[in-house]
């Protein structure tokens, strides 16, 4: 950091640089996180032998015989549940940077707030209302 | 370092961007399409604003490709062998319209605009999660209260949609069952 | 050591994701490969938007990402609804199949 620090560059920069250096760590996980179940899956593929038979190839399920096909049609109600992520998700996304910034906000920012997670909990009022929530 | 950086990310984005495109399973679409946005979301932070990133992963790669995945799983239609074109000379015409349009901008920046001249001093801690926070609740309040309401019309919209769905299906189910009876008469 | 990357490389970028994007709304018939295009086309302006957000050190930009993601979930929710919704009445997910009010 010192070098960079001595070396003449804008503080955009050495910002941008200071922003990648601190986040190369979630990067360097993100490759441990890759190779660590990669590397056994690959020497195994090399080491194991390899005679397969159709018993042996088939689908395990406990000692039974496997049933029907693996795509299955699934529920159109769970899509609302996934729906109901997906909004609350955004949500919280805007809950974050609200959480960061009340000290300086204050007062002003409670209201905002309270006002969008109402209209937001009318939305789920409604689904409530409509049935929407209830497993048939 | 970050021009390698760059242009990695820069890659694995064209890449799954491609591979998107190209995959005839839909699951494998969506898996590319994650990579797309997790190298857009490395881009972000390449440009001075890791709280996009965060949101990036937790919007997109969370929440996004997860209703996406959900329903590939939902209809069981992640197998599409036999997509046929019926207008198939659109095909060459949406090539040659997309190399149009690609030359077109890439005019347009390279000679219409000059970008390097809009840098401008560099500002301390420019987009923090404070100084977007501070932005989104105070120069854009009034913004961010209508997404609230998009969201809320979100959530009205799709439970009508899958009430109304279920209802149809099951009267079109009881209509088709009562004209097989009435031919069955007949 | 440090080279920094002009802005002109993102926007490229992002028109050449944008211009795949317009691609695939355009050669696939699959509407679910459809809403991924268009995901990967906000995407894309996305990635403009930050691009000038960061040259131009301000932080408007960004916040604008954020609607953008917004209007992005919301209309991922109700089209792959009314995806759902078509899929049960017509068993498909070709957008040529649906074409009932051509006549």
């Amino acid at each position: 950091m010192r070098a960079v620090l001595y070396s003449g560059y804008s503080p955009n920069e050495l910002r941008t640089a200071i922003v990648v250096a601190t986040y190369a760590f979630i990067g360097l996980f993100f490759v441990a996180a890759a190779t660590f179940p990669l590397l056994p899956l690959i020497a195994a593929r090399f080491l194991r032998p390899s005679r397969p038979t159709p018993i042996k190839l088939d689908t395990y399920e406990c000692g039974l015989e496997a049933l029907g096909d693996i795509r299955v049609q699934f529920k159109i109600q769970y899509y609302l549940f996934a729906l109901a992520f997906v909004i609350f998700d955004v949500e919280v996304v805007f809950l974050y940077p609200w959480a960061v910034a009340f000290g300086q906000l204050g007062l002003f920012a409670l209201v905002e707030m309270a006002i969008f997670l109402a209209i937001l909990g009318f939305g789920l009022m409604y689904a409530w209302k409509k049935g929407a929530l209830e497993w048939q | 370092m970050e021009l390698v950086v760059f242009i990695l990310t820069a890659l694995i984005a064209l890449f799954g961007a491609g591979a998107m495109l190209i995959s005839r399973n839909a699951v494998h679409s969506a898996l590319f399409l994650l990579l797309n946005f997790g190298a857009i979301a490395v881009l972000y932070l390449l440009l001075q604003a890791p709280f996009l990133f965060v949101t990036q992963l937790i919007i997109y790669a969370g929440a996004i490709i997860v209703l996406f995945l959900f329903v590939v799983m939902l209809l069981g239609a992640e197998r599409d062998d036999q997509e046929t074109d019926r207008l198939a000379w659109q095909r060459p015409v949406a090539l040659v319209m997309a190399g149009l349009l690609l030359a077109e901008v890439v005019y347009v920046f390279t000679s219409g605009v000059n970008i390097g001249a809009i840098n401008a001093p560099a500002v301390a801690d420019f987009a923090s999660p404070e100084a977007v926070a501070t932005a989104l609740f105070t120069r854009y309040l009034f913004p961010f209260e209508v997404t609230s309401i998009i969201l809320l019309a979100a959530v009205i919209g799709v439970v009508v949609l899958s009430r109304r769905a279920t209802h149809d299906h099951a009267a079109v189910a009881t209509q088709a069952t009562d004209l097989t009876q009435l031919s069955e008469r007949r | 050591m440090t080279m920094v990357v002009p802005t002109a490389y993102y926007v490229l970028l992002a028109a050449t994701l944008f211009t795949m994007g317009a691609l695939g709304v355009m050669i696939r018939r699959n509407a679910l490969i459809l809403f991924m295009s268009v995901e990967l086309m906000l995407n894309s302006a996305n990635l403009a938007l930050v691009a000038f957000a960061q040259a131009r050190q301000d932080v408007g930009g960004q916040v604008l990402v954020f609607f953008v993601m917004v209007v992005a979930a919301a209309e991922v929710a109700v089209g792959l609804a009314l995806l759902v919704a078509i899929f049960q009445s017509r068993q498909t997910t070709d957008v040529d199949d649906i074409s009932t009010l051509r006549g």
